[in-house]
């Protein structure tokens, strides 16, 4: 074991010093004093350099005769003299011994040619925020010390920080500057959160405290508001992009408010936070972006420009809701208006219709329609006597108008009967004129007709009977061709007829029916048959038949 | 006011519960209302504070998880046993 190698090679050399300074306090002297002499002692040394070391070699001569430390006091003066001076040193970490229970984080430090055991309480090694890991070169504070127990030195760490965080510091605050040159800084860039965020974003690790800090924290004050979260590395040279990402994909689902978070860490741990892309991101995000990066004292070029800077995650939530406690104060305080509004509003129109009420014209019903009641009054009087006084002057207007036509009216009868009888006289006279004159008029005509009439008699006459000789005399020269061709048909009529025929000696049998035989077949013996001959008929009886192939044609038998 | 026009309680978000809660009392309180819009206001004011009350009273907090996969909190023993 290295520690114990440690041990061992402390423990043989300066023993014989010690001791022998320690002789020289006596047995009185306490532990503390001797630590101080030692301090002194051992603070000197570097200096004097190889005359302190002959000097400490006379006085171990001159106080040999004194008594031997006990090994506790010799431990103390030791650690005294070890712990007056604070060191700062680089090394790497070789062992590590970081369990739970521990009160201090124990690990070896070494360079080429030496190694140095080390332990770090926890709450230092906490608030360090650094994760340390074996083959890591730390820049380490602290003093050497003696753990007395066990005899071994310590180097006492107060401060540990990585390596090269000088250097990263130094960049991350030329950016800072850069950026904040650009005014990427200026308050009066910044968006104002929305006072009641109903969607959330949250972008940050989905492992570890602060997602459910976060979560946590807004279940509590506000869990009216839907959280959208994007879990992202947020450590390592991909966290940036990865952070971006999960900003871009909580604003695309319609987040109000961005909150991007990490708990604590290192220095190294935090760097992500101060990516030059991730801040220019975080400018140009169209919704306000809350950080809430690490512990209290760290600030990152994220918290720079984002728009409110929390310094935890606990407190980013808490920036983007509204305690639930001014919530009920506020609505408190608008029920409280609500109803002193309502209750002004009603007590208003309550004076505005008591003051109408008050008004004359609802107090006495009178007063309303008086003036009218009284017209009323005033025209039923006047109509009253009105009425009678207008009667009378029309009843005496007819009287008079009834007297006049009384008197008028017979007058007027006289003077028409005088003028009917003269219209009528008139009207005699005319009449008699009118029928006179044609009476003589017809005389006159008549007379005329008869001296006219039987000289157009005899006219007419002796033209009809001309006519009638003429018409005669025709009708018989019209009928003479008639008669000459009737004769010649009749000549040639006869020539074609069977009668003719019979004249040249032919005859025609009949049976007793009227039919004329033709065939023997027709005629049998003892049968009447008619025989027409020119001049009459021959009654004959068939006694035989004989065809006319056997005998000549000889006829029949009659 | 034009009452028609108002949607119902409860299809309003919370913010806009808020928003027409704060713009009745400011038109309540500039008195220019009829009593009748008054009363009208008044009702519907009430009727939003109950509802953004009990919103918030009974509220489930809902977690969209859109990227990367959410661990459960760790609970104080895993704690002690994962850190120092």
């Amino acid at each position: 074991m290295a520690y114990d190698r440690s041990y061992n090679g402390a423990a043989g050399k300066p023993r014989g010093v010690f001791a022998n300074s320690g002789a020289s306090s006596g047995p009185a002297r306490n532990a503390e004093e001797a630590a101080r002499a030692c301090a002194a002692t051992f603070g000197a040394h570097k200096a004097a350099g190889a005359n302190a070391a002959s000097r400490s070699g006379g006085a171990a001569t001159q106080e040999s005769a004194s008594r031997a430390l006990s090994v506790s006091a010799a431990m103390q003066l030791a650690k005294g003299a070890l712990e007056g001076v604070t060191v700062r040193l680089v090394g790497e970490i070789s062992e590590l011994s970081n369990k739970p229970g521990y009160k201090a984080v124990y690990f070896t430090v070494k360079d080429k040619s030496a190694s140095l055991p080390c332990m770090m309480w926890n709450n230092r090694f906490r608030a360090a925020g650094v994760q340390v890991a074996v083959g890591q070169l730390v820049e380490l504070t602290g003093r050497f010390t003696l753990y007395a127990a066990k005899g071994r030195m310590n180097f006492d760490v107060f401060s540990l920080a990585p390596v090269g965080e000088g250097q990263l510091r130094l960049q991350v605050a030329n950016l800072a500057r850069k950026l904040s040159a650009e005014g990427l800084a200026d308050p009066a860039r910044k968006l104002p959160l929305p006072a009641y965020p109903l969607t959330i974003g949250l972008v940050t690790s989905p492992r570890g405290d602060a997602v459910h800090d976060v979560l946590r924290t807004l279940r509590r004050r506000f869990p009216v508001a839907r959280v959208l979260f994007s879990g992202v590395a947020v450590e390592g040279p991909q966290a940036p992009a990865g952070i971006v990402e999960g900003m871009r994909a909580v604003v695309h689902a319609g987040a109000e408010v961005v909150l991007v978070v990490r708990g604590g860490g290192s220095y190294e741990d935090l760097m992500p936070f101060n990516d030059e892309f991730l801040a220019r991101m975080i400018v140009k995000c169209p919704v306000p972006v809350v950080t809430g990066i690490g512990h209290e004292p760290d600030t990152s070029i994220a918290d720079m420009v984002a728009d409110v800077r929390a310094s935890t995650p606990t407190a980013a939530a808490e920036a983007v809701s509204p305690a639930r406690e001014n919530l009920d104060a506020l609505f408190g305080a608008r029920r409280g208006s609500l109803d002193t509004c309502i209750r002004r509003a009603i007590e208003r129109s309550a004076a505005q219709v008591g003051h109408i009420a008050s008004r004359p014209v609802f107090c006495d019903p009178n007063a309303l329609l008086a003036a009218s009641a009284q017209g009323v009054d005033q025209y039923a009087d006047r109509l009253a006597r009105a009425l009678p006084a207008s009667l009378d002057c029309d009843r005496a207007q007819v009287d008079r108008l009834r007297e006049r036509l009384g008197s008028a009216l017979p007058n007027a009868l006289t003077l028409d009967a005088a003028a009917v009888q003269r219209q009528r006289e008139r009207l005699t006279r005319a009449l008699s004129q009118v029928v006179d004159a044609p009476t003589t008029q017809t005389q006159r005509a008549r007379e005329r007709l008869m001296r006219v009439m039987p000289q157009a008699c005899e006219r007419a006459q002796a033209s009809l009977d001309n006519e009638q000789r003429r018409l005669l005399a025709s009708g018989r020269q019209l009928l003479e061709p008639f008669r000459r061709q009737a004769g010649l048909s009749a000549a040639q009529l006869d020539a074609l007829s069977p009668l003719a025929v019979l004249g040249r000696g032919y005859s025609i049998a009949r049976d007793g029916d009227g039919g004329v035989v033709k065939s023997i077949e027709q005629a049998q013996a003892g049968q009447k048959l008619d025989v027409t001959v020119s001049d009459g008929v021959i009654e004959c009886s068939v006694s035989g038949v004989r065809r006319a192939d056997e005998d000549g044609f000889t006829g029949k038998e009659s | 006011m034009g009452n028609e026009a108002l949607k119902p309680v409860e299809d309003l978000t919370f913010r806009e519960a808020m928003a027409e809660l704060d713009g009745i009392v400011g038109v309540l309180e500039s008195n220019t209302l009829e009593l009748e819009d008054s009363l009208a206001s008044y009702e519907r004011g009430v009727a939003l504070l109950r509802a953004l009350q009990g919103r918030l009273a009974t509220a489930q907090q809902k977690v969209d998880v859109l990227m990367g996969q959410l661990e459960p909190e760790v609970s104080d023993e895993q704690r002690d046993t994962t850190l120092s």
